[in-house]
């Protein structure tokens, strides 16, 4: 009969974990759509700058520009993006341990790290890396502002000479079952190479140079933003996938365990019968 | 009737589309300008400041952040980090940017990097301000 009790309560126990898990599923799937909706909204504006900007630079002479200049990396920076919180599958250990292996690749003592996001804060500040800057809950609320400071806190860094070479690593949005890893050269500036020329001959106001000077920062803001709103979606998705999983493996063990309830109390049933009956037969003899 | 050229204010989350207007007044890194049907193909760097678009008999006015005005044959696009109509400038806000800025511009003289951040958002929050006082 404790038996019965023990799987009743386990019952109950594994069906509290589905209702959380499948909120959260519910909650990721609005965020994810919001995330997508942002995505949208952004790609006009950095699809015209980066055209602009493809279309300047083959006439621009790099060395002036110190965002544009390549010098040797001795020092490299990694702005590594992960999330803030867990629960999102293998969103995080992915992208953490894919890091790790580029970072270790060019050393660790040439290595300065911008961790954007909780996570990644965590596992690079307990491994004794160098982390130089670090952001976390903005991801709730995320908003244009924080794309610029984080990009006007590299740049500067940057140009300091603090070092000589940025990328950024960060989940890729694929589709919703889908995340990729990809590693972005942010710093110093670099030409596409799949860039479509556009061939108009503008007047630059003030100067060419000028308007180059302050296009730069203004796409390596919407860039971050880019990455930001990847990132965003990325997690959500992962989040949803995974939440989705754990509902379902939730309502699998609920079955298995009712099967197994039922079973104990068909036995427990016949035991009492079995009892009742031969009771009975040992009172007619 | 005059021409008219289609004009977008473009940016990174939202679009503004204007459709077909009569002018529209930009402000300019070296100053404000004008523009009108059948301008000369240019790019020009924008400082914070206000957009004025008039289309007929119906004038608009936008606090825009820093950017740049992309004018091609087929119409004119501003391309800038943050645009809010005017009705849409959240006053509230902006006083409260603008106090910040100002406190941190008292306390703070030591950093560069911190300054001209302050200042920018100072500068960002008058511009708000102001075109949401005008009438």
């Amino acid at each position: 009969m404790a038996n019965l009790k023990v799987i009743r309560k386990r019952i109950g126990t594994i069906e509290s974990i589905k209702q959380v898990t499948r909120a959260m599923k519910l909650v990721a799937a609005a965020k994810l759509r919001r995330a997508q909706i942002n995505m949208e909204q952004a790609r006009p504006y950095a699809g015209r700058i980066n055209d602009v900007l493809n279309h300047l630079l083959p006439d621009i002479d790099r060395s002036t520009h110190d965002l544009l200049t390549m010098r040797p990396a001795k020092q490299k920076a990694f702005v590594i993006l992960t999330s803030d919180r867990g629960l999102c599958g293998s969103f995080n250990t992915n992208i953490l341990r894919q890091a790790e292996n580029i970072i270790d690749g060019v050393g660790k003592e040439n290595a300065k790290l911008i961790c954007i996001g909780r996570k990644g804060y965590e596992y690079f500040g307990k491994r004794g890396y160098d982390v130089v800057e670090h952001y976390a809950d903005f991801w709730n609320e995320l908003n244009f502002s924080d794309a610029t400071q984080m990009a006007r806190a590299v740049t500067s860094r940057y140009l300091s000479g603090e070092f000589d070479d940025v990328r950024v690593i960060f989940n890729e949005f694929k589709n919703v079952a889908q995340q990729k890893i990809a590693e972005y050269h942010y710093l110093p500036l670099v030409l596409e190479d799949d860039a479509e020329v556009v061939d108009t001959d503008y007047l630059f106001e003030p100067s060419k140079d000028e308007v180059v000077k302050s296009l730069v920062p203004r796409h390596l803001n919407i860039q971050m933003w880019r990455f930001l709103l990847e990132s965003n979606a990325a997690e959500q998705a992962a989040r949803m996938t995974s939440m989705e999983a754990a509902t379902n493996n939730a309502g699998d063990l609920i079955d298995r365990l009712r099967l197994e309830y039922n079973k104990a109390r068909q036995a427990a049933i016949t035991t009492e019968i079995l009892e009742v009956v031969s009771g009975a037969e040992a009172l007619v003899e | 009737m005059a021409a008219q050229f289609h004009l977008e204010i473009i940016t990174p989350t939202k679009v503004y589309d204007e459709g077909e207007v009569d002018y529209v007044r930009a402000p300019g890194a070296d100053g404000a300008f004008g523009v009108l049907a059948g301008h000369t193909e240019s790019i020009m760097a924008l400082a914070i400041g206000e957009i004025k678009v008039v289309k007929g008999s119906v004038e608009k006015t936008y606090a825009s952040a820093k950017g740049f005005a992309e004018i091609t044959r087929n119409g004119v696009q501003l391309l800038v980090e943050s645009a809010e109509p005017k009705g849409g400038i959240d006053l509230n806000r902006a006083q409260k940017a603008y106090d910040r800025a100002k406190e941190h511009l008292n306390r703070k003289k030591d950093e560069m990097e911190d300054e001209l951040r302050a200042l920018r958002a100072l500068e960002r929050s008058m511009n708000r301000l102001k075109v949401a006082e005008k009438k």
